[in-house]
């Protein structure tokens, strides 16, 4: 009985198919104006109006759907704006990087080219010491690239910065002229008037004169005298921004406004050459370092 | 029911769907997806009534589709026959209340129909056959599963006591 039905359904299956095969096989052979053709285009006027009452009746479920579609849209279209944004954001900074490293390598040419007796190295700053007592910064040289102790540090505009102090084979430890212990020896420029520079902790520097009598005015341009053979002679290191009363032992407190910014260094110069004679003479202070 | 009644509900649930489908689908439609509610009733119709009756479902309904739209006469009749015998096929091996398994069923039916589909418009020679796009046969496939969560239980309701028993919840 079951099989008897099962051949059945299958001859019922075969008999559809070939139905089916036979309607694909006049259909895809007739003209256009075929019997199943015209019948189609028969079938089609009868349903079209149908379709147009639907279309109208249903328009608000049709605009609803499209409008969650577009608010899936607008949620893909958002994260992708928010993505492009963060990346553009990015991008804005790295080229402002660009721009800073930009001017600083700029100033730099232009410092080799005002020094033409001098030989430079540029190095990038990449530490600063964690004592608050010590005023000093690490760069990425050190001897195998030709540094030593006591050559001058200048910044990206050719302004007095430091020495370094020590050295190793990769890395050197440069005292700011700011420190406590930094001594160099200094002059006016205006009247070649000579002293020693000397830090005081805080980003502060005074000037000793070694004469008492010497005419200082403020905003007088102050640079290295190049006595000591560690730093040459007329680089520049800042303005006298304060002139004190004279003390009892005559001395008279000449506050420095140092020309460099000593927060703000990413690439310094190494002065290669000349290289220090020695180490810093007693017109430097040299028994400060 | 006598079988002059479920003759004649036969008929008037093909006709609803294919008024749906012509009239209603594109309405519908997501993006360039437009659900097939045809084959998804032939699908859970076969899935309640078996083999025979599904593929006689898919046939009319296939055949109606075909003539009242400019598809090739014929194809759709044959894949929707196709796909009704073997989905009834599969109601007598598949016995579960869960709507998962009919969802899951008219998933993968829906990619075959369309591959049938596909295969059948090409032994024909048809030039201006539409790309097979699997992007949109995916999506298509989904929207009908979907579907199926109104018209499976639907379909129930009108299907034999014995079958509504066995798997409708």
């Amino acid at each position: 009985m079951l099989e008897r039905r099962n051949r059945r359904q299958r001859f019922l299956i075969v008999i559809l198919v070939l139905v089916c095969i036979l309607l694909v096989t006049f259909y895809s052979r007739e003209g256009e104006n075929g019997l199943l053709h015209r019948l189609q285009r028969f079938s089609m006027d009868v349903i079209s109006p149908l379709q147009k009452g639907m279309s109208k009746v249903l328009s608000p479920v049709r605009n609803g759907i499209g409008f969650l579609v577009d608010l899936g849209r607008a949620r893909g279209e958002r994260d992708r704006l928010k993505e492009e944004v963060r990346q553009l954001e990015q991008r804005v900074h790295e080229l402002e990087d660009m721009r800073r490293e930009n001017e600083a390598l700029r100033g730099m040419i232009e410092v080799k080219e005002a020094y033409p007796e001098l030989e430079f190295l540029v190095v990038e700053v990449i530490g600063a010491s964690p004592d608050a007592w010590e005023q000093t910064i690490i760069i990425g040289a050190g001897y195998d690239d030709g540094l030593q102790e006591y050559m001058a540090v200048l910044n990206e505009d050719g302004s007095l910065v430091g020495r370094i102090i020590t050295c190793t084979a990769r890395s050197s430890v440069v005292q700011l002229i700011t420190d406590e212990k930094s001594a160099v020896g200094a002059r006016l420029q205006r009247n070649a008037e000579m002293g020693i520079l000397r830090g005081e902790g805080g980003g502060r520097v005074h000037l000793e004169l070694l004469n008492l009598e010497a005419d200082v005015r403020t905003g007088d341009v102050v640079i290295t005298s190049g006595m000591g053979g560690t730093c040459p002679a007329g680089i520049p290191i800042g303005t006298v921004t304060e002139i004190g009363e004279k003390q009892a032992d005559l001395s008279v407190g000449i506050v420095i406004q140092p020309r460099a910014s000593m927060t703000r260094l990413d690439k310094v110069m190494v002065v290669v050459s000349p290289r220090p004679t020695s180490a810093p003479g007693v017109a430097e202070g040299g028994s400060g370092i | 029911m006598s079988a002059t009644h479920r003759r004649l509900l036969f008929a008037v649930i093909i006709l609803a769907a294919l008024l749906l489908q012509v009239g209603v689908a594109g309405e519908i439609s997501v993006g360039s997806v437009k659900p097939d509610i045809l084959l998804t009733a032939t699908i859970c119709w076969a899935l309640f009534e078996g083999p025979t009756r599904g593929a006689l479902f898919g046939f009319w309904g296939g055949l109606l589709e075909d003539v009242f739209t400019t598809a090739v006469l014929g194809v759709g009749a044959f894949a929707k026959t196709l796909i009704g015998y073997f989905s009834g096929e599969l109601r007598q091996r598949v016995v579960s209340k869960s709507v998962v398994w009919p969802m899951l069923i008219v998933f993968v039916a829906t990619l075959l129909h369309e591959l049938i589909k596909f295969a059948a418009w090409t032994m024909v020679g048809l030039e201006q056959r539409p790309p097979l796009n699997p992007g949109v046969v995916f999506g298509l496939a989904l929207y009908n599963s979907v579907l199926t969560l109104a018209v499976y239980p639907l379909l129930g309701r009108f299907a034999g006591r014995e079958e509504r028993e066995m798997m409708f919840q």
